[in-house]
């Protein structure tokens, strides 16, 4: 029997899909069938009595509309962005000659794409579904309703995933075929989620929530928020659920919504087809090639810093592989960002005042951005191969990428060390020096661990999948080893202090963390040691 | 002798004003049976040309015709005739040769019944046959050079296009190339067109060749004609007489500065 094309393309993406899971692909879809029947009709259920009496308050609050809506709104953004990010890391279009030297249609091409990534939706929609018709049913609403409810959820996710798709589609083969625009393409995948991540912590801790519900404060953005599809979603939702006694009365108005829902889904279904062939092309775009300019004043002050020479060419070398990959770049962006949304909503003024900054920037900040540095230097089995085969090659790789990683976190960290002393201290000379020294000096520190440990774990991978992999593990590793030295330290209740009890309690304050990071660095030299000898024995 | 493929000024230029001609007015027949080689140096325009005739990309002039077929106005009839091995093609690399094999011959509606067995032989043929359920990723090069010829004639095509088919191949597992391009010209009948630069193998297979530099077709015709022609000894020397000599260089003056720096 002959399949349709759309079908043998959604299987191929399927297959490609569950490649992590081959040893159980064919029992995989009974396997997940069964846990998802479980869950809607036992774990939802109980799961939903545990707290529906809060969520019915909270359905009738003020807030439950603005929540909901910026809720909503999250998921359809990260739905959007999630196949874009995807395409955007591994931009390729060797695959793509495959489809096009083939009696294929660009739009079967697209909704195989799309069907192939499906099975992995639908989990993650009948789970969402699950919990709602568990909640659903505690409020007296009938099938219909219910229904309504329930299919406007799904076609919120739908909708988003399918323009999500299709500009994807668009996007590898608009800039695939330039080197510079993959870059570029790499370099925004790892910024675009940042809106979402904004929201969310301006939700937690930014009083966000709160602002919509005050129509004072919330005139445009709340006007903003109501265009959103996501939110006719959502006010279908709370409306029903917030007057479940009488939801015939807003039954019309509901209908309206979901008419506008359904019409959106239909319509840009139908558009996404028209742009298929669009999506599928082996154009070329563009045949300029980058150019390396001479090098300018960065690169010579670099080659001037380890003395000119051979040693100052393998800093400039490094720094310009590292520089001319944007992905690099907005990985540091996306680092920075994160820990400038991180103060502003999550921590506060009142958190820090004093050496406090300091405590505050090891936990979050330096591990934060050590973790990115580290994380995105740390790449590239042939150029290390390179290095091996050189003489002292390892000695000079070290020096290279430990001095590069020391000469982008710290002027980092010494920027926001001086921003938040000024912001919440006031610009007094002593803490702000102080300040930024010390978090300098953790910096340093903090860098020669992680770097230790990318030495003696090494993550080799290229792709992009992988390294953000590697990067996350760096980050996580660099996190929690700065709350538990911390935490460590404080735990044994020495100070300089309480041993001289004479000294200036700010004089005993500084010593007390020069004391600790001193500590955390010697460690890290210790690892470091290890590392190089790990990294001599690599094959 | 019919005319399988035949290409009327067919042209591709790129850039805005169109200054970069990938390919120029080319006319070309290539007769059925026939095993055709096109030759020309990196970024000739011997891709640019696959592509077009394959329906990958559009001409900006001109058109082709491929067993009767127009290029720009029955591209599915088109693709349904050829076999493509291309010069940088994709795989998916989670997939294992077996269902790589199985989504290409779907892909060209090779019915079910037919492929199971067609698998089977090609993989058997090409050697692959014990490592039919490996994933891709652990290929060598040469293994997925011949995964993707297998994918090249899963559905049987009359006519085939193999671009640097034996580039990556061992001595023995090319030589079988060699044989197969032979047979599948001489005893299936089947037209094929090869872009290469292993000149031996274009001499020991091709019937005709033709010599493609800066988007123009520069020679066309046997391989003892355009060596009498450009007054060479070989296909070699005729290729680099067409395309532009060689410059005389002072091979070793790289050395002279080794006394500066030691």
């Amino acid at each position: 029997m002959q399949h349709p094309k759309w079908f043998v393309i959604a299987r191929n993406e399927y297959r490609v899909n569950i490649n992590n899971i081959r040893a159980i692909r064919r029992p995989f879809p009974y396997i997940t069938v069964a846990f998802l029947v479980v869950y809607v009709l036992y774990l939802a259920p109980m799961f939903v009595n545990l707290f529906i009496d809060d969520v019915l308050t909270f359905i009738i609050s003020k807030a439950a509309i603005p929540m909901v809506q910026l809720m909503l709104f999250s998921i359809f953004f990260t739905m959007t962005v999630f196949p874009i990010t995807n395409t955007l890391r591994e931009l390729g279009t060797k695959q793509l000659e495959i489809f096009l030297a083939a009696p294929v249609k660009p739009s079967d091409v697209l909704l195989g794409e799309f069907l192939g990534k499906m099975p992995f939706y639908i989990i993650a929609l009948v789970v969402v579904t699950g919990t709602f018709t568990a909640l659903l049913g505690s409020l007296g609403l009938n099938f219909v309703q219910n229904a309504m409810i329930i299919a406007a959820f799904i076609m919120v996710f739908l909708t988003a995933f399918w323009i999500g798709t299709v500009i994807s589609a668009i996007l590898r083969t608009r800039i695939g075929k330039s080197t510079r625009a993959k870059d570029f393409g790499k370099g925004i995948s790892a910024v675009i989620m940042l809106p979402v991540v904004a929201i969310i912590y301006a939700m937690i801790g930014g009083g966000l929530t709160e602002a919509l519900i005050d129509p004072s404060t919330s005139g445009a953005v709340r006007a903003a928020l109501d265009f959103l599809p996501s939110s006719w979603a959502a006010e279908i939702f709370v409306a029903f659920a917030s007057n479940s006694a009488n939801a015939s009365a807003i039954f019309l108005e509901n209908l309206v919504r979901f008419g506008g829902l359904s019409f959106l889904f239909v319509a840009v279904l139908w558009l996404g087809t028209k742009l298929a062939n669009r999506a599928y092309s082996l154009e070329s775009t563009t045949f300029t090639a980058p150019i390396a300019k001479p090098d300018g004043l960065f690169y010579k002050t670099l080659r001037g810093l380890r003395g000119g020479g051979s040693s100052g060419t393998l800093l400039a070398t490094v720094f310009k592989d590292y520089s001319r990959r944007f992905e690099n770049l907005s990985f540091i962006i996306y680092a920075v960002s994160l820990v400038v949304l991180i103060v502003v909503f999550l921590e506060g003024p009142n958190e820090g005042a004093g050496l406090n900054i300091v405590r505050q920037l090891n936990i979050m900040p330096i591990p934060m951005i050590s973790g990115f540095v580290v994380g995105t230097i740390s790449r590239g089995k042939r150029t290390l191969f390179l290095y091996k085969r050189a003489p002292n090659g390892i000695i000079r790789f070290v020096k290279a990428r430990l001095l590069q990683s020391w000469l982008m976190a710290v002027p980092i960290i010494a920027i926001i060390a001086t921003v938040m002393t000024i912001i919440f201290t006031g610009a007094t000379l002593v803490p702000l020096l102080s300040n930024v020294l010390l978090a300098s000096f953790r910096t340093i520190a903090m860098v020669v661990f992680l770097f230790s440990l990318a030495l003696l774990i090494p993550f080799f991978g290229e792709e992009s999948r992988e390294r953000t992999g590697g990067i996350m593990v760096y980050l996580m590793t660099a996190i929690f080893t700065s709350i538990g030295f911390e935490l460590g330290f404080s735990s044994t209740g020495w100070t300089f202090e309480k041993t001289f009890p004479n000294i200036d309690p700010y004089i005993g304050m500084l010593s007390d963390r020069l004391l600790e990071t001193s500590i955390f660095l010697l460690i890290g030299i210790l690892l470091l040691y290890l590392g190089i000898k790990k990294l001599n024995k690599i094959e | 002798m019919n005319v399988v493929i035949k290409t009327d000024n067919l042209s591709k230029y790129y850039g805005r004003a169109q200054e970069i001609k990938a390919l120029d007015n080319l006319n070309l027949e290539v007769y059925e049976g026939e095993t055709f080689g096109l030759l020309g140096p990196n970024g000739a325009g011997k891709t640019t040309m696959v592509r077009l005739l394959n329906c990958i990309i559009r001409p900006t002039k001109g058109t082709a015709t491929i067993n009767g077929y127009d290029i720009l106005k029955d591209s599915n009839n088109v693709k349904k005739m050829i076999g493509l091995l291309a010069e940088t093609p994709g795989m998916y690399e989670k997939l294992s040769a077996y269902e790589f094999l199985e989504f290409v011959g779907a892909l060209y509606d090779v019915p079910d019944n037919i492929l199971r067995d067609r698998i089977g032989n090609l993989l058997g043929l090409f050697s692959l046959y014990d490592r039919k359920d490996y994933l891709l990723e652990g290929y060598s090069s040469g293994m997925k050079q011949k995964l993707l010829l297998a994918a090249a004639l899963i559905h049987d095509p009359p006519i085939l296009f193999l671009d640097e088919p034996t580039s990556t191949l061992d001595p023995r597992a090319a030589h079988m190339v060699k044989d197969l391009i032979k047979d599948l010209s001489e005893r299936a009948g089947k037209t094929i067109v090869i872009c290469s630069h292993i000149l031996p193998i274009v001499e020991e297979v091709c019937d005709r060749i033709g010599i493609i530099n800066q988007g123009k077709l520069i020679a066309i015709g046997k391989i003892e004609d355009i060596v009498s022609q450009t007054k060479t000894t070989n296909l070699e020397e005729a290729f680099i007489s067409l395309t532009g000599g060689v410059e005389e260089k002072e091979l070793l003056s790289w050395r002279e500065l080794r006394s500066a720096t030691s």
